[in-house]
């Protein structure tokens, strides 16, 4: 765990960058600090390795004062990936991972073998381990940063803006594999970003800072979307953050109608006595496309559904695993204005109309401001009883070799 | 000319050569030796290098004849005088590369170095001058060749050197013995080059440009830019 007390840097000039900034990165979780450019994110991030000083205030990892650590050997411990990977040119991909291991007094030979390991880790191919940071792609390089942070097994992770300088198809496979590489590891991240998008993705918790080094909020990224504190955040978070919250609100609680699923050998007549304006006509089980009802009448009253001309349905969401984001997003792509529910084996479930959707969407805001009003209960209660904790945390830090 | 000349005075041509070279290539590497911690003084106290780049320039505008004269009191007429010289005017070539050399390391390498818990002499050592090496290795290349021609002056205070053939034959009349000279400044300075572009490739397997070490050759430019277009 990381905590900031009352931490400010003031520069010479009289800039103040961090103002009596109070924030708590709970251990095993992902903070991100968001913000405009200037707004002091990445000098917290570099106070936290003691790149940069804190004019004052403290700084404890794992309930130490960082300062009463050597500088050298604390940053050991802190993983650091950087926008411009600050790779080094000189060395091999292996010996660029290897960088951490081998000033901790590792033989060469087994730190290099721990590169290779983490190339598979981080999705490359071992046989790069001999290449120069030149020969690799952007993606590649910004791999090899985060290989080359996790080669210790540093409990604390820090990331400066790691996939800004990427293209956005590549940044956004390196942010899911972040994600599934911290399920597996469980690091302590502070994750520091402009991009309020990736923020949403990648965080736990998200600071949304102000100019000037001050937090706006901090929350989960569903309550910056869906609670944020004043219209600062709100613009900061975007127009359309209603929508975006519904990422987090999955779609099983949304109620389906099965009467417009038909099947392609269903004839015209039942169909059209089934009363609906749109009729989905499956295949196997499959959708294939809708069907107006009023464009029935022009075809005799025995001709199956599947000869009739059908509209292209858009897209599916699968039920229980997509969320309500993907449903409502589905349900505006489709002529029908209904959005065609699947299970994992792509059979259609049923539709759901913009009304359905209302109704999900409502039941799982209610139940997202419950939670979140328990939650902050907790937190009260937990910062009342125990206002600090090293004994247990500490135990966790020593595990650095 | 006379060809028969040539190999008549072999040995005397070959000593001459060697003598030279010795000078050159000596200066040269002092001239690094003390350049490097100069240059790393320099390069990390901002206000230390202009003074120094001042002292090192105005020794540079000495004329070379005049510098070892004024070293003779001290050093008698010996190699010690000329390399000293030599060495004096080699800085003015070799120090502000090392300190740009050293300042152009980028500064997310550094950054990262200091972030992964390097101290300062480990990153300097094993980060910083590693990098620098390239523009450092082109200085010494500059500061090797002009050494090389200018020992041949250091026959002027009587330190044998390929100018002994230039001044000999000029008294005798024999423009044989100047030729000879030339041609034989010329290609010790063009093999010490070649030499340096090899220990550069040797040392720098991760830089991605292997053409431009032929592209600063005059008259091989044009050679590097075809093979670059095609």
């Amino acid at each position: 765990m990381i905590t900031f007390e009352a931490v400010t840097k003031r520069y010479p000039d009289g800039t103040v960058a961090v103002d009596a900034l109070d924030l708590e990165v709970p251990a095993g979780k992902t903070v991100v600090l968001v913000g405009p450019s200037g707004c002091g994110k990445t000098t917290t991030l570099r106070m936290t390795n003691r790149l940069v000083e804190p004019t004052a205030g403290r700084i404890t990892l794992d309930g130490k004062d960082i300062r009463e650590q050597n500088p050298a050997r604390l940053r050991r411990g802190i993983g650091y990936v950087i926008q411009q990977t600050g790779l080094f040119p000189h060395r091999t991909v292996e010996d660029n991972i290897a960088t951490v291991p081998v000033l901790n007094g590792w033989r060469r030979q087994k730190a290099r073998d721990r590169a290779r390991e983490l190339l598979t880790t981080v999705g490359l191919d071992p046989a790069l381990a001999r290449r120069y940071p030149y020969q690799l792609s952007g993606g590649q390089q910004q791999r090899v940063g985060v290989a080359r942070a996790l080669a210790a097994d540093p409990p604390v992770l820090l990331m400066d803006e790691p996939f800004s300088a990427v293209d956005p198809v590549v940044r956004s496979s390196l942010q899911e594999e972040l994600l599934s590489l911290q399920r597996e590891l469980q690091k302590t991240i502070l994750f520091v970003t402009h991009d309020i998008e990736e923020a949403i993705k990648i965080g736990d918790l998200v600071a949304l800072f102000r100019p000037h080094g001050k937090i706006a909020q901090f929350d989960t990224p569903e309550r910056l979307l869906g609670a944020p504190a004043d219209d600062y955040v709100a613009g900061f978070v975007g127009f359309d953050r209603g929508i975006r919250r519904l990422s987090f609100f999955g779609s099983q609680g949304l109620a389906l109608s099965t009467g417009p699923v038909l099947s392609a050998d269903t004839t015209v007549a039942k169909a059209q006595a089934a009363g609906e304006p749109w009729i989905l006509v499956t295949d196997g089980g499959q959708p294939r496309g809708w069907v107006q009802a009023d464009s029935l009448g022009g075809h005799p009253g025995d001709t199956a559904l599947s000869q009739v001309p059908a509209e292209p349905f858009g897209h599916t969401f699968t039920v229980g695993t997509d969320s309500l984001r993907a449903a409502l997003d589905a349900a505006v792509l489709s002529p029908a204005g209904q959005a065609v529910g699947v299970d994992d084996s792509g059979q259609a479930v049923g539709v759901a109309t913009f009304d359905q959707l209302r109704a999900a969407i409502q039941a799982a805001e209610r139940t997202a401001d419950e939670d979140a009003a328990d939650n902050s209960k907790e937190r009260a209660e937990r910062a009342e009883s125990a206002p600090s904790q090293p004994g247990a945390q500490g135990a966790q830090s020593g595990a650095q070799p | 000319m006379i060809w028969s000349w040539i190999p008549q005075n072999w040995s005397l041509i070959w000593q001459l050569t060697w003598e030279n070279a010795k000078l050159g290539v000596l200066s040269a590497l002092y001239g690094l030796i003390i350049s490097v911690p100069l240059g790393i003084v320099a390069a990390r106290w901002r206000w230390f290098y202009p003074p120094t780049l001042t002292v090192v320039n105005v020794v540079y505008a000495v004329p070379s004849l005049a510098l070892w004269i004024a070293l003779i009191p001290a050093f008698g007429l010996t190699d010690t005088t000329v390399i000293i010289g030599l060495t004096a005017f080699s800085l003015c070539v070799i120090l502000p590369n090392v300190v740009a050399g050293l300042r152009a390391v980028p500064a997310p390498v550094t950054q990262a170095a200091t972030a992964m818990g390097y101290g300062a002499t480990r990153r300097l050592v094993l980060v910083e001058l590693p990098l620098a090496g390239p523009v450092i290795i082109g200085a010494l290349r500059v500061g090797v060749v002009s050494s090389i021609s200018l020992a041949s002056l250091g026959q002027l205070i009587g330190v044998s050197s390929l100018g002994y053939l230039f001044i000999d034959g000029l008294q005798r009349s024999f423009p044989t013995e100047i030729y000879v000279g030339l041609v034989c400044v010329i290609v010790l300075a063009v093999i010490c080059d070649l030499l340096l572009v090899g220990v550069r490739r040797l040392l720098t397997p991760w830089q991605p440009h292997r053409q431009v070490a032929l592209a600063q050759w005059p008259g091989l430019q044009h050679v590097a830019l075809r093979r670059r277009a095609a």
